[in-house]
């Protein structure tokens, strides 16, 4: 099934926190930026809900990239989860290095007011995927 | 499972970029499958009826909504749903619009995405079970921060509405800055009586509850039993109140951030707010030489000002008529960008204004000089494209509207957000600018950007509207995700436990796993996340919901 879609288009699936970052991307499109559709994004309450277990079953599914994006620290919804979230990536990203593939594997502070930002950080991801598959 | 799909147009919102009639006939194929609809506005009143006959007459037990996203119109969908005798926890919204429509310019592309986004709703809907809103009292009141007029027309609207209001101002006296105008364009009032007024008028209400001198320290619960510490000159109170209006107002630009102006440096370099404050304390005599500067901290991006104030063109042209009134023989130059006099009634009187002999000049400013004999402007005339240099006597500068200090503090308090320039970000700029993302926390006035009275008093009193239509419900909705133990999984390691910041997670002694406690967990899913054991869940965001949503996004369509 994810066969078909591996070499054609760049897939990127983003975990976006419900209270920044998926707030930031509703603007985005109310704003009416433009940025490539392989982004799709995935709503979680806080980004410390994300288990690593997410991450690699998307890319084992085929998905070229994953991200997580969260309150920039210090002022997560929930406290702290953020900075779980900032433990765990780094833990993966460490695995991830072991495999040369850590570089599929961002995370981003977006808070809800910036639209502009969280475009920038999902294009250039997709951007950056996109050079090395060539 | 009979699960019905309802797409939405948007007008031309999303069918113009969306190929409606592709995502139809790719659903109808689709196994479980009892209706796949769509109409030009799904939030419209036949829109509804489709939705809400479409349930009734099939049996429908999943209801997907393909449209806007879903912080648009969720409890009108969810009163619909319920209303047709489904449980509101089985719909899902897919936003084909804010996500999809919007952001892509290319229709196939586009109608792609949204066969994915749609397939992830329907997958991870699968997953969901009916569930129960716990309904809770709320308390029939308001915590207003900021006694300036925003703030203050909101306290009489809920008290005179029959609420308690608890208004908090910093300083001593209640007033902001409306109390320090000396003269209140278009109305010509001194700013100062109309803050009496109204202050007069709230002591009357013995449902208001001042607090001067005091400030915000701590905030939790959640709409409807919002609870504050305050405090005041007297130590600290607690106070439970429903509902929050923010109206701490803004700051005036301090022109020491620019150095070439030489304010503070030099004592005929003033700010509009010290004219405004005090005339007759100015070095202002007969035949006096006035140089007034608009956009000062305002559309400025070298200091992180990039948007207008809205307020200073006024002021400035406000400031010009009133020497010419007032001083004889005086020789007022006024120094714009552009002039912005956009209120009702501001284009008639700068043309008045200049009438009376105020020049206005389109020029930049570079620098002040302060020399013995007079203050030197120098700067470019920028409709002539010379550069010129000349002296007065005094110069006034027209400062702009700088969001307040507090905004940092206040907002990490109340866990609400800022925008780009600092002021408070309001849920969404056209449809609900009152609103924060935080049920029953509102904003009012200049700290959520510059306003001049009238759009301060209009916020405050807009706010005070929605939140009392809140409140006077009498009863709130819980929503009902929260963690949850599976105890024939749960091995006991307290892992979960660890890592709750809500300190929800109880483990019981006797059987040797956790368990919840519903009202103290905030559903953050972090437990979730965090279970070696697949014990504990998170309502509405449980492991094969998302791992569903996963596939749905990876698989080929
Ligand atoms: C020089 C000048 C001239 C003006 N002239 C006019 C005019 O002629 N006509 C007109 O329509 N408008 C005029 N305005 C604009 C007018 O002043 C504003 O529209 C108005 O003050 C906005 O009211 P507000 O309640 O939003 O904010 P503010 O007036 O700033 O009031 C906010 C209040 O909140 C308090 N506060 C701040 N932080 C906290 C905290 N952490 N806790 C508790 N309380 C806090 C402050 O002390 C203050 O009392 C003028 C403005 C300036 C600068
Ligand atoms: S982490 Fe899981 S297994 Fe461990 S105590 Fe919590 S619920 Fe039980
Ligand atoms: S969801 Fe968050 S607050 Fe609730 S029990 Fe789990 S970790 Fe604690």
């Amino acid at each position: 099934m994810a066969e078909s879609i591996k070499n054609k288009n760049i897939e990127i699936v983003g975990f976006a926190c419900s209270y920044c970052s998926f707030k930031a991307s509703e603007m985005a499109g109310s704003l009416r930026m433009k940025y490539p559709e392989g982004v799709k994004l995935i709503e979680v309450p806080c980004s410390s809900r994300v288990d690593p277990a997410f991450i690699i079953k998307a890319l084992i599914e085929g998905a070229d990239g994953v991200f997580v994006a969260g309150c920039h620290p210090g002022d997560c919804h929930f406290i702290k989860g953020n900075y779980y979230t900032r433990r765990k990536i780094a833990a993966l990203k460490e695995m991830f290095n072991a495999f040369s593939i850590d570089g599929r594997l961002r995370l981003f502070w977006v808070s809800a007011s910036e639209a502009r930002r969280f475009v920038d950080k999902v294009t250039d991801m997709y951007n950056n995927i996109k050079e090395k598959k060539k | 499972m009979r699960i019905g799909i309802f797409i939405c147009h948007c007008g031309h919102n999303i069918k113009s970029t969306v190929d409606i009639e592709g995502l139809k006939g790719h659903f109808r194929e689709m196994v479980n499958i009892a209706c796949v609809e769509d109409y030009p506005f799904m939030c419209s009143e036949p829109g509804q009826a489709l939705i809400k006959s479409s349930i009734e007459r099939l049996g429908l037990d999943r209801v997907i909504i393909a449209a806007c996203t879903k912080t648009l119109h969720q409890d009108m969908f969810k009163n619909l749903v319920r209303d047709a005798g489904l449980n509101p926890f089985l719909l899902r919204r897919v936003s084909i619009r804010e996500h999809c429509s919007w952001t892509g310019e290319d229709k196939d592309k586009n109608t792609k995405k949204a066969m994915r986004l749609i397939r992830a709703g329907i997958y991870s809907s699968a997953h969901y079970e009916p569930l129960e809103e716990k309904q809770v009292e709320v308390n029939k009141s308001a915590l207003i921060l900021g006694g300036g007029i925003s703030g203050m027309s909101a306290a009489a609207f809920l008290a005179r509405a029959g609420m308690d209001v608890y208004l908090v101002e910093k300083e001593d006296e209640l007033g902001g800055h409306v109390r320090r105008v000396g003269d209140v364009w278009p109305i010509r009032e001194r700013g100062r009586d109309i803050i009496e007024g109204m202050v007069k008028e709230l002591k009357t209400l013995d449902n208001v509850h001042i607090f001067t001198s005091s400030r915000l320290v701590s905030f939790g619960g959640s709409f409807g039993n919002y609870e504050a510490v305050i405090k005041t000159k007297d130590g600290e109170i607690s106070i439970t109140a429903g509902g929050v209006i923010v109206a701490i107002g803004f700051t005036a630009f301090d022109p020491s951030v620019k150095p070439e102006l030489q304010y503070g440096v030099d004592k005929r370099v003033v700010t509009t707010l010290e004219f405004e404050e005090n005339m007759d304390d100015l070095p202002l005599k007969e035949g006096s030489r006035v140089a007034i500067l608009h956009c000062i901290g305002s559309r400025d991006d070298t200091i992180g000002r990039p948007y207008c104030s809205r307020i200073c063109c006024i002021n400035a042209i406000k400031t010009g008529e009133k020497i010419k009134n007032h001083i004889k023989d005086s020789y007022v130059e006024s120094f714009y960008m552009d002039v912005r006099s956009h209120p009702r009634g501001g284009e008639e009187f700068y043309e008045d204004t200049q009438e009376k002999g105020v020049l206005f000049t389109r020029a930049n400013i570079s620098e002040v000089i302060p020399e013995e004999r007079g203050v030197i402007l120098r700067g470019e005339d920028t409709l002539l494209g010379m550069a010129f240099e000349r002296e007065f006597d005094l110069v006034i500068l027209s400062v702009g509207m700088s969001p307040s200090k507090d905004n940092h503090e206040i907002a990490s308090l109340l866990k609400i957000t800022l925008d780009k320039d600092r002021f408070f970000l309001e849920a969404h700029p056209k449809l609900r600018p009152y609103d924060t993302a935080l049920k029953g926390i509102f904003i009012a006035g200049t700290c959520s950007g510059p306003k001049d009275m009238e759009e301060s008093i209009n916020h405050g009193r807009a706010s005070a509207v929605k939140l009392y239509g809140l409140l006077n419900l009498g009863y709130a909705f819980i929503e009902p995700f929260v963690a949850y133990v599976d105890p024939k999984r749960c091995s006991g390691c307290r892992m979960c436990e660890q890592a709750c910041v809500a300190k929800a997670i109880k483990f019981d002694d006797n059987l040797h796993i956790v368990k919840v406690e519903e009202a103290a967990c905030m559903g953050c899913g972090l437990c979730n996340a965090t279970c070696p054991s697949s014990a504990i869940a998170l309502r509405g965001y449980k492991d094969t919901m998302i791992d569903d949503e996963i596939s749905a996004l990876t698989e080929a369509v």
